[in-house]
């Protein structure tokens, strides 16, 4: 093998290895990708909380589930507001016994309800949508008064509170609950075995090609300097989905036969855990007695 | 269903991948019990395909793959008695352990294998435990596969095999991407399952560790035949073989300053390098 002759001259057409004082900022391949790692080291965060020594995590995963789908249930059919509050209350101070940043729960909460709830809410509290007793007055509307009437903003109340408190349970489960132990409280709680089967697979591979993307872009961002223009960015944003997408099928076939290897034959099995201990049995029935008395007000307080 | 003292007789068989590319051209092999056998050859010559005839995850275009006296066809692997027997006897450690490790946890991952074959829980957890303490991963029970390095992952690939203590282990390149200390600990695991009876068949290049992988070695050929087998020491005395092969090549390197160059192979370096 002759090695040639460009390789073993100094490269004498590149410019001097020095700044120039032009700054540019990232783009939206960057961006993507940034957001990537960041969904990455959330997780990590995540998977930290839920090995902390609170309230949360000693529950067992099987508790914790079955509590929040009757707390989902109760905060769907409750219908005033100030006992959606208690209950959006009652996360917030079992958050601070199980170490959970007050301002993290917040944040994650109250990003997404004004973005998606608000949105469709924020209409309905208008009196052309709930008419009623206008208490914040905008004018008028082909001849009648218009602005947010009274019935409007109670119906908009319930409905962001019932998205933040459902929101707020949801995260709390997922925060304080290693992966592997929810998918295991499925299983208990009779989700079919192959459906968990591929839960658990799609969260594994997740991060596998999430940082096999993270790599693609590292390497071209190590080979060539920054490419502001916009064709060649979505250009390299569709070769990264199809070699994903390439590497993904290679994978997949790969994994099956790895099961297949070891006895697999259509039918999921894993080890479930033993029976709840008493602790877990208080915990439910105090959530059960907390969803009744919250089911009771919101009845006296409707009648 | 005979059993036979060999374990694996495969006679002319050709395989292709998508009806095109060859994998496989006429090889014939014979496994014996107890035996520890290295498929050498270099990349792309038909080892893993091998490995995967050899493991009944696929079936060969033409001729026959004969495992414990019974021919692996679709057939004989849909049938419940004979699948769940033979892959309770059969362990395959992929190359891939990303592809290997698919469960939440180490210890998810280490039970799949004897919960899918039908063993007593409590037996498997019972043996989940000592495996993984065999081999030195206790603590990474409870931990996620992202989360473990290069050789944890391997170690935790071969627990999830050894768990259900085959008679026989296939190792696809075992000792690639690992650092020395744990290419070192495999060397050893395999010469102690070895003595403990299991037949073992490696997929490698690595010529350094052939002495302790193997007694007996099968090169395949870039044409994805076989074109000679023997023991290491023969295999390694072959350099035309060797370099036919493309498992050594003209390496030219310096000791201090002088550089020269020879085929690239352990004995060589060893003897004619001794001046380093």
């Amino acid at each position: 093998m002759t090695t040639p002759a460009w390789l073993i001259e100094p490269e004498t057409r590149m410019g001097p290895c020095a700044c120039c004082g032009r700054r540019a900022k990232g783009d939206f391949v960057e961006k993507t990708i940034a957001g990537a790692g960041r969904v990455l080291r959330a997780t990590m965060f995540s998977a930290d909380l839920a090995s902390e020594d609170g309230f949360l995590q000693r529950t067992d995963a099987r508790v914790k589930v079955g509590s929040a789908v009757v707390l989902l249930l109760v905060v769907a059919f409750t219908r005033h507001v100030s006992v959606l509050v208690g209950l959006y209350a009652a996360t917030v101070l079992a958050a601070s016994a199980s170490q959970v940043p007050a301002r993290l729960l917040v944040r994650r909460v109250w990003l997404f309800v004004p973005l998606f709830t608000g949105v469709v809410a924020f209409p309905a509290a208008l009196s052309v949508i709930t008419p009623g007793h206008i208490v914040v007055p905008m004018g008028t509307w082909f001849g009648t008064p218009f602005g947010f009437t009274a019935q409007g903003l109670t119906a908009a109340g319930l409905i962001v509170m019932r998205a933040a408190t459902s929101i707020s349970v949801v995260v709390l489960l997922t925060i304080t609950t290693p992966w592997p132990r929810l998918l295991a409280a499925l299983r208990a709680l009779r989700v079919p075995r192959a459906f968990v089967l591929v839960l658990g697979l799609a969260y594994r591979y997740l991060f596998h090609l999430l940082t096999s993307i993270t790599d693609m872009y590292e390497a071209r961002k190590a080979r060539a300097p920054r490419d502001h223009d916009l064709v060649r960015g979505r250009a390299f944003v569709a070769a990264t989905a199809g070699a994903t997408f390439g590497k993904a099928h290679a994978l997949s076939e790969e994994v099956y036969l790895a099961m297949v290897a070891r006895g697999y034959r259509g039918q999921a099995t894993a080890i479930d855990r033993g029976p709840l201990g008493a602790v877990d049995i208080l915990v439910f029935v105090a959530v059960v007695a907390v969803t009744l008395v919250a089911i009771g007000v919101d009845h006296v307080v409707v009648h | 269903m005979s059993w036979s003292t060999d374990v694996f007789v495969v006679d002319d068989v050709d395989f292709l991948y998508l009806d095109r590319f060859v994998a496989l051209a006429g090889v014939s092999l014979t496994i014996r019990t107890g035996e520890r056998v290295a498929l050498l050859g270099a990349n792309g010559c038909g080892k893993s395909t091998m490995l995967k005839l050899l493991a009944g995850l696929i079936v060969p275009d033409r001729g026959t793959v004969n495992a414990f006296g019974t021919e692996l066809t679709e057939p004989a692997l849909d049938d419940d008695q004979f699948a769940r027997a033979f892959r309770a006897r059969v362990g395959f450690v992929f190359q891939s352990s990303d592809a290997q490790l698919f469960s939440p946890t180490v210890r998810d991952e280490v039970s799949f294998g004897p919960l899918h074959l039908g063993f007593d829980r409590s037996e498997v957890e019972r043996r989940v435990d000592d495996v993984l303490e065999l081999l030195g991963i206790a603590e990474l029970a409870d931990r996620a596969p992202y989360q473990l390095s290069g050789g944890e992952k391997k170690r935790v690939a071969i627990a999830s095999v050894l768990v259900t203590s085959p008679d026989v282990l296939l190792f696809d390149e075992p000792t690639a991407g690992l650092d020395p200390r744990t290419q070192d600990w495999f060397c050893d695991l395999v010469v102690e399952l070895h003595r403990a009876g299991k037949t073992i068949v490696c997929a490698t290049h690595d010529l350094a560790a052939l002495d302790q992988l193997a007694d007996r070695c099968v090169v395949f050929s870039e044409e994805h035949r076989i074109v000679a087998a023997g023991s290491p020491a023969e295999i390694l005395a072959d350099l035309p073989l060797l370099e036919a092969t493309n498992l050594v090549h003209l390496h030219a390197h310096r000791h201090h300053d002088r550089v020269h160059t020879h085929k690239h192979d352990l004995d060589h370096y060893e003897t004619e390098c001794d001046h380093r």
